[in-house]
């Protein structure tokens, strides 16, 4: 089990988004959330990715805690932990949030040389790699702008990649793209699977959860009711 | 007495020139950078910090640069405690600074707002420090879009090193002022508002160059 989340509670002042949420990924599974827009799909995300805190309850991570309820209150992860976990679960966003500033090489090279996870030159042979896997080689050099829609989504999956996160969360990964696109996407993401990245997608796309799913989650007032597909 | 008034007046206009683009060159070096930081603390979440820092620049924008000048060489020495008497170098370049940091602080908080939220959260999943997302992702990118703006503040602040007469130290313009005071003459104002066009084109063709290198991208 890589991603384990219990008795999740969030809410916005008096807005309750979510209440008391288990549920727990394993290594490789492929885990879609659905629901209606404003079911706090996205919170949830935004929640195990540390871009929101969480109010009640407790988010493991690859053994390590992001948070856990202590005495009744929750208790975030110290700051060198938190940047461990961090690495632990990569996004792709929505629109994926390229650095529009910096080619296709800086961006996917950016957060490993900063974290000095490895040398520069393996750094950049994995970028390369990765690039090659996800049918972008010679792309290096263009800057974001230059891409389309599905190779900008491909190069923010290369860019969590270089992290090597055990899990990778994507948000609405088939709201821009078209049905060719949208083919590419959902093999490329079961082939993250098979790599054993554990793949959490926000979606309110139903036939390509359907399609693609090891396990649907749906969100509805708050709660969640989980299907094995 | 054309060539009378040029003989009298090149010389004087060469140390005016000095005069002028030093304190030109001067505020720009030390306000620009400064700016950014007095923005970063405009936007802190510490209410007394930016409280602070918004009444300084209200303070900058909302009264003349003249009678900032004037404050600072004439009237700053009075104050109680902290009162000192600069000199009139020092009170050109203390008020210069003050005003354009001002300026240029309200352009960078600009700048820094207009980028998407989603930088800074694809840099905190990506593990990057926030010192390291302002600098190496953020800052680039408001660069690119203050550019312009900036820019019209740079143009401004060659016209108003005019105002350094008001201390007595002589500018370009003091150069034609004392010129056509003993020669009965508007030509040495006209030489000098030529100067003024040269010293704005050549900026104008060097800030196109910074703006047209940010245009590598979109």
């Amino acid at each position: 089990m890589v991603l384990l989340v219990e008795n999740l509670s969030k809410s916005f002042g008096n807005n309750e988004v979510f209440h008391d949420i288990s549920f727990s990924v394993n290594i490789g599974e492929i885990v879609c959330i659905r629901g209606k827009s404003g079911e706090g799909k996205t919170t949830l995300l935004r929640c195990l990715t540390s871009l929101e805190t969480a109010d009640k309850g407790s988010i493991k991570i690859n053994n390590m805690y992001l948070c856990k309820e202590d005495n009744n209150n929750i208790k975030y992860a110290q700051k060198n932990e938190l940047q461990a976990i961090r690495q632990e679960i990569g996004l792709v966003f929505q629109n994926f949030n390229l650095f529009p500033h910096m080619n296709i090489m800086e961006n996917l090279m950016e957060a490993p040389l900063f974290l000095k996870n490895d040398t520069r030159e393996n750094i950049k042979s994995r970028a390369e790699e990765l690039l090659k896997s996800l049918e972008l080689e010679g792309k290096e050099d263009s800057y974001p702008f230059q891409l389309s829609g599905g190779q900008q989504q491909r190069v923010a999956i290369a860019r969590a990649c270089m992290l090597n996160p055990s899990v990778l969360c994507f948000d609405e990964p088939t709201s821009a793209l078209d049905d060719q696109t949208r083919g590419q996407i959902s093999k490329i993401i079961k082939y993250l699977s098979s790599e054993g990245i554990a793949i959490i997608i926000v979606t309110h796309d139903n036939a390509f959860a359907d399609e693609i799913a090891h396990r649907i989650i749906t969100m509805k007032d708050g709660k969640i009711t989980i299907e094995e597909q | 007495m054309e060539t009378k008034v040029l003989r009298m007046l090149v010389p004087m206009a060469l140390e005016g020139l000095k005069v002028t683009l030093g304190v030109f060159a001067i505020t720009l070096i030390v306000s620009l950078p400064l700016a950014i930081v007095v923005a970063k603390l405009r936007m802190s979440n510490n209410k007394i910090t930016s409280k602070i820092t918004g009444t300084y620049i209200y303070i900058m924008r909302g009264t003349p640069l003249l009678l900032q000048l004037m404050f600072i060489f004439f009237g700053f020495y009075r104050v109680p405690y902290i009162g000192y008497p600069f000199s009139r170098e020092q009170a050109i370049i203390i008020a210069f600074v003050l005003n354009y940091t001002a300026y240029f602080a309200e352009i960078f908080r600009g700048g820094i707002n207009s980028i998407d939220v989603g930088q800074h959260e694809a840099s905190l999943v990506l593990g990057l420090s926030k010192i390291h997302t302002f600098m190496k992702i953020i800052l680039p990118q408001v660069i690119k879009n203050v550019m312009p703006s900036i820019g019209n503040e740079v143009i401004t602040l060659v016209k108003d090193t005019s105002l350094v007469y008001i201390l007595g130290s002589s500018d370009i313009l003091k150069a034609a002022r004392s010129v056509s005071n003993v020669y009965a003459a508007f030509s040495p104002y006209i030489y000098i508002g030529i100067v003024y066009l040269v010293i704005v084109a050549v900026l104008t063709k060097i800030l196109d160059k910074i703006e047209s290198k940010y245009n590598y991208y979109r």
